[in-house]
């Protein structure tokens, strides 16, 4: 419990060096992890049984070879194909975004600089060091996100399009 | 005409002196004949013998008189002299007795000439202090006290040693309360109103569930032009209205009101925004106009879906929706073959899909155009700083930071703007896909599927 009530010290400490736009980058991460395992739960443990029931009713047609089996068949691979890039449009935007807020944060940093400068004028340091701190923080934190991102997005667009296939082997014209 | 008047006088002065020269012959010659003149002379003669004598005894006896007042003078001279060496004499004992009685003083004085010393210092020191502390706010014209005590030449008096002592008593009990008061403060309109203040220690005034300001210098309490954040603000009032004994959270200004000052200068977000100028002003309507197309079409793509799921569930009743419009060409295409119909059926679906499709693209333009307006702004405000630079030179960074944090407030807006329409943006495309998905691919096994089971 301790140790729990330390870890998020640690982290309100960070999250205020790097100042409000660090919450949005959080925020981002947070939506594009949660989306992507989504994803995963879905292609691992859901999509299996829905595709194991396409290929039975595609089994069971008498009729595998004229236009409108075809028209069916594509028709029943177009909605599992659906069912499976759900949200993944989402999950790349997110992960677009993350790079773009750690820019934001950059910049409201610099601004922050900049109005200590106008205010105080560059004799101390100090004053100016926290709007760095906030300019440079959000953006380490905004290419770790994109970074972690972009990876397993790239991993799991992957393994939607095997999975796609797979159910599209399966659907033979008998 | 002056000086015709000064040659007038001497030529009167020089008849007139003539006259008298011309007189004195006349008068001597009285003496008619030579003999008469003779008897005269003789006569004058014996006079002047006469005379010249006595004025020679007169001589004489003016010598013996002198001599005697020289002597008297001698006299009077040496008697000053002797009296100068005495004052003199005196002048050093006194000067000697003036040095022993001021050592004489000092020894006597001893460790209380220190302690005096002390005292004037300290109350100079407390004079200051008092003066910009904000417990005056409260107590008014304690620091003038001090002051006098402080320039004071001569000793302090035991009743004036006892006001220093109460001084500094009164500051540090008055610096760990928190009291209530009220007082005259003046609002931002320079309008003067009486309102309870609420005093925390030393550090920081409020009232009316406001920050206030002490000015030191007029004595007066002053409401903040700017005040900072709001969620600091609102535990002000909490703590003004809280029940005694209740415990409350409140901002307090640990610098004594130096933060606060520092806050009335900072930027709100409205004046940042009015810093991006006219390009700012573009973002803004290029956010709004994308964001207004985005909830537009992704109002009419929900409808859209909802109208298609609808009309999935009563195939042979075709309504007027995009899906029910491709069912329709179906049904009055009758028994065409196969492949007429996979044609009628493809014209038709390309007919819907624009209608779906349109305006999406734009969200995306819009998306991409803010950031690069953003980067416009500040390219222009770094040009505007630079020129700057050129006018008044680098000398003062408070002019350059100024023109640069304005430049960089356009990049902000530019981002701001770009976020939210990238979102919305991959929400409406998702919309879109599936309802094209459902028009371009399934709507054929839709229909494929109703003519098989109607077949059979």
């Amino acid at each position: 419990m301790l140790y729990l009530v330390e870890l998020w010290e640690s982290v309100r400490d960070f999250m205020a060096t790097g100042g409000d736009v660090l919450w949005l980058v959080a925020g981002a991460l947070f939506l594009m992890w949660v989306l992507m395992l989504e994803r995963y739960f879905f292609v691992s443990f859901v999509f299996p049984s829905v595709r194991k029931e396409i290929i039975a009713k595609w089994d069971a047609r008498e009729d595998s070879t004229s236009w409108y089996a075809h028209r069916i068949r594509e028709a029943w691979i177009s909605q599992a194909q659906e069912q499976l890039n759900a949200r993944m449009g989402l999950i790349n935007a997110l992960v677009a975004i993350c790079p773009m807020l750690g820019l934001l944060g950059t910049v409201t940093g610099m601004i922050a600089v900049f109005d200590v400068m106008a205010i105080q004028g560059t004799g101390n340091p100090r004053l100016m060091a926290g709007g760095i701190s906030m300019a440079t923080i959000p953006t380490m934190s905004g290419m770790v996100a994109a970074l972690s991102g972009v990876f397993f997005s790239t991993r799991l667009k992957a393994r939607l399009k095997l999975s796609a296939e797979q159910l599209v082997d399966n659907l033979p014209h008998h | 005409m002056k000086k015709l008047i000064t040659t007038a006088v001497v030529a009167a002065a020089m008849t007139f002196s003539a006259s008298t020269l011309a007189a004195e012959p006349a008068a001597q010659s009285a003496a008619q004949t030579l003999d008469q003149l003779l008897s005269q002379i003789k006569a004058d003669r014996q006079s002047d013998a006469r005379l010249n004598k006595k004025r020679e005894a007169e001589f004489v006896s003016e010598r013996a008189d002198k001599q005697a007042l020289l002597k008297s003078a001698k006299s009077a001279l040496a008697g000053e002299k002797q009296r100068g060496v005495d004052l003199q004499k005196s002048f050093t004992d006194n000067d000697q007795e003036i040095d022993r009685l001021s050592r004489d003083l000092a020894t006597a004085t001893g460790d209380l000439g220190e302690m005096f010393g002390v005292v004037r210092q300290v109350s100079g020191d407390m004079s200051g202090q008092l003066a910009t502390s904000l417990v005056s706010s409260q107590y008014p014209g304690r620091d003038e006290v001090m002051m006098k005590l402080g320039m004071a030449k001569e000793l302090p008096t035991i009743k004036e040693l006892e006001e220093l002592w109460y001084s500094l008593q009164t500051e540090m009990t008055q610096s760990g309360k928190v009291v209530k008061f009220t007082a005259d403060v003046t609002d931002s309109s320079g309008e003067v109103k009486a309102m309870e203040v609420t005093r925390v220690g030393s550090f920081t005034l409020m009232g009316n569930g406001e920050f206030l300001n002490f000015n030191p210098n007029t004595g007066t309490i002053l409401q903040l032009p700017k005040q900072p954040e709001g969620y600091k603000v609102a535990t002000v009032g909490k703590f003004q209205g809280a029940a005694p004994g209740e415990t409350t959270q409140v901002f307090i200004d640990p610098s004594r009101g130096g933060l606060l000052q520092v806050y009335t200068q900072k930027a709100t977000l409205e004046e940042q925004f009015e810093a991006g100028g006219i390009v700012g002003k573009i973002i803004a309507g290029l956010l709004a106009f994308g964001l207004l197309i985005s909830v537009w079409k992704l109002l009419t793509l929900t409808a859209e879906s909802a109208k298609i799921r609808a009309q999935m569930k009563k195939l042979d009743n075709p309504g007027n929706n995009s899906l029910g419009r491709i069912l329709k060409v179906y049904k009055e295409a009758g028994d065409v073959d196969v492949e007429t119909l996979e044609l009628k059926l493809d014209e038709a679906i390309l007919q819907e899909t624009p209608k779906i499709e349109s305006g999406i693209n734009l969200i995306k333009v819009l998306a991409a155009i803010a950031p690069m307006l953003g980067l416009l702004g500040t390219v222009t405000g770094m040009i505007a700083t630079f020129q700057d630079i050129t006018l008044f030179g680098t000398g003062d960074p408070k002019i350059m930071a100024g023109g640069i944090s304005m430049a960089l407030v356009t990049t902000v807006l530019g981002l701001v703007a770009a976020l939210p329409l990238i979102l919305m943006h991959a929400f409406v495309a998702g919309r879109a896909k599936s309802v094209t998905d459902v028009l371009d691919k399934q709507s054929t096994g839709i229909v494929a599927s109703h003519a098989e089971q109607r077949g059979k």
